[in-house]
């Protein structure tokens, strides 16, 4: 009897740390899109929180645009990480393929290399960036923005560890058959891929969404930055803009990347759970 | 690693001999091909910046003027530099604690969301802890300026309801880097839990079932099972981890400014302000290689040490 007590203990604490994590997680996401449906700062500002969605406007979407030029941040924000993520996707997924299936001349080594890429983070080489697109003269461009993220040791990492997981036979197969090394990869390793591309698709368009760094350093006009640093100048703008605003703008900031990644979590989970990140 | 060692072929039966095996072919033609978008994009936006880096540390050069050669003055004035320890310091500081509340708390979770509880329910839970991983840190650094408002926040009025006094979060040299590990912690820890959640799927359940008919308790079956079957991936998010938590540069730069003083500043941020705001380039490079040495030398330290705890089945 007191084992059955215990049990259910057990399993009741289990649920009520776990509410407790996902509602520590989740509420201030919440109180941000109420507030940026509140009428005014007082509302926006009451303890406790109301829970009356009585008042409910959605003028403080419109003004968001009034106090800084929200929607050219957001298209900048969109073509940077959408840009950044097709083209991160062809380059690691080629290279990757490189390294797991070609065989040629300091393939070790050059891989050793990719590898030892990952130790340098871009925030070191930030200098010496802003000082090759200054001098090609992409800065307060969003090509300085989209350029220094195509490369990515870690999405070379990921792919390969996937590719290698991958049956020969396939391929081989398809060789017989006297297809050529670009079909290959384009008929046969990457349908086969899919969770790992969506996964790696996904934390590079997150990554670079989100990206203040860069934007802070290359771009000097405020009509090209984007949403990272949008964010900010809006919560700058206290005295001309209300609470409610502010909080409008980050709940559009936050929408598209909750859309991309309900749609596209299971992947991820899939993806991490049988390519292992493993070291 | 170890998916490239289990699947190297073993030792195959070599058959009747052929006659003339024909030469073994590389494929570097094909390989330069499909590496040729990466070199490019690896020699320009890593490489080149990267000696860049290395040979702006040796020059005095403010963007304006011609830089001038000064061996190694950058490097010695790290030596002299009063400030610089004491942001390491809170760097340190604030780097550890998001990594231990990343690698316990994320554990803890993972393993309570291995409880037998209706699917969407674990998706929920899933999707919610994952949820602030996704969204960028200035606009969580934002929604959390408001929080932890000392008068207006609602986090100082939760804390009053069980009697506690109000914090000034953001303006106490105490409390300001604690904000930042919070605010960074809470965004990171989905992330965690997620791979926590990756490794825990890769036990075997036989083995867990086993235990069970052994009848071992829960406790036992964590520590003697789960543990060490789960400790390549504890390793894989410590070394994450570390690696990210010492690079945060938005949520102070958002929450705090680095204040009040240097309490709450990282070394990116340091790095930053010398090099775009005092246009010292070649001091800032001084610090970032330092700190790009620092960050490998913890790792190779980690990886030496995860040879005696990790244990690879």
């Amino acid at each position: 009897m007191s084992h059955r007590l215990g049990f259910w203990l057990a399993r009741v604490l289990t649920f009520l740390v776990l509410a407790v994590a996902a509602l520590a997680i989740t509420a201030p996401f919440l109180w941000i899109f109420r507030g940026a449906f509140s009428g005014s700062d007082a509302e926006l500002y009451r303890l406790p929180p109301s829970l009356e969605l009585g008042n409910l406007t959605v003028r403080n979407f419109g003004l968001v645009a009034e106090q800084v030029p929200y929607f050219q941040f957001f298209l900048n924000s969109i073509i940077v990480s959408t840009v950044i993520t097709a083209a991160q996707l062809v380059t690691c997924s080629t290279a990757a393929y490189a390294f797991a299936r070609l065989r040629f001349r300091g393939k070790n080594a050059l891989f050793a290399v990719v590898i030892g890429s990952l130790m340098i983070p871009i925030q070191v080489t930030i200098v010496p960036l802003f000082l090759v697109m200054s001098k090609i003269g992409l800065t307060n461009t969003l090509w300085a923005l989209i350029f220094p993220g195509i490369f990515s040791a870690f999405g070379i990492f990921l792919l390969r560890q996937h590719f290698l997981t991958l049956p020969r036979e396939l391929e081989e197969a398809a060789k017989i058959d006297g297809s050529g090394r670009l079909h290959t990869f384009v008929r046969i390793i990457l349908p086969l891929s899919g969770p790992s591309i969506a996964t790696l698709g996904i934390l590079c368009f997150t990554y670079w969404w989100n990206d203040l760094l860069l934007p802070l350093v290359m771009i000097s006009d405020t009509e090209r930055q984007t949403l990272p640093v949008g964010l900010v100048l809006l919560a700058g703008r206290f005295s001309t803009g209300s609470l409610g605003t502010i909080a409008a703008g980050i709940a559009m900031a936050i929408v598209p990347v909750l859309i991309v990644f309900i749609a596209a979590q299971r992947y991820i989970v899939q993806s991490i759970a049988s390519s292992g990140l493993k070291l | 690693m170890t998916t490239s060692s289990t699947l190297r072929p073993g030792v195959v039966d070599p058959g009747p001999p052929a006659p003339r095996p024909p030469r073994r072919r590389g494929d570097g033609a094909a390989a330069l091909a499909f590496l040729t978008p990466s070199i490019i994009t690896f020699l320009v936006f890593v490489l080149a910046p990267t000696v860049g880096v290395l040979v702006l540390s040796f020059y005095n050069w403010n963007l304006l003027s011609d830089g001038t050669f000064v061996g190694l003055d950058n490097f010695d004035r790290l030596f002299h530099d009063g400030r610089l320890l004491g942001v390491y310091g809170s760097t340190t500081y604030m780097a550890l604690a998001i990594l231990a509340v990343n690698v316990v708390a994320g554990l803890l979770l993972a393993v309570l969301l291995e409880t037998r509880m209706p699917r969407w329910l674990r998706g929920f839970f899933r999707l919610s802890f994952l949820f602030p991983f996704v969204v960028s840190a200035s606009a969580v650094a934002l929604i959390w300026r408001f929080l932890l408002n000392k008068d207006l926040g609602l986090v100082n009025y939760l804390l009053g309801l069980i009697g506690i006094d109000r914090i000034d979060w953001l303006g106490s040299s105490a409390f300001a880097p604690v904000s930042v590990i919070i605010v960074n912690s809470w965004k990171t820890i989905g992330f965690s839990i997620l791979v926590y959640i990756a490794g825990l799927q890769s036990i075997p359940n036989e083995l867990r079932e086993a235990s069970i008919v052994d009848g071992a308790n829960a406790w036992t079956r964590f520590w003697r099972i789960t543990f060490p079957l789960l400790s390549p991936t504890i390793f894989f998010l410590v070394v994450i981890n570390t690696i990210n938590s010492f690079q945060i540069f938005a949520e102070p730069r958002v929450l705090t400014q680095g204040g009040p003083g240097d309490s709450s500043r990282t070394i990116v941020e340091y790095l930053y302000d010398r090099a775009f705001g005092d246009f010292d380039l070649g001091y800032a490079s001084a610090i970032g290689i330092t700190f790009a040495l620092v960050l490998i030398v913890l790792t190779a330290i980690q990886f030496w040490f995860s040879r005696r705890w990790t244990f690879y089945s």
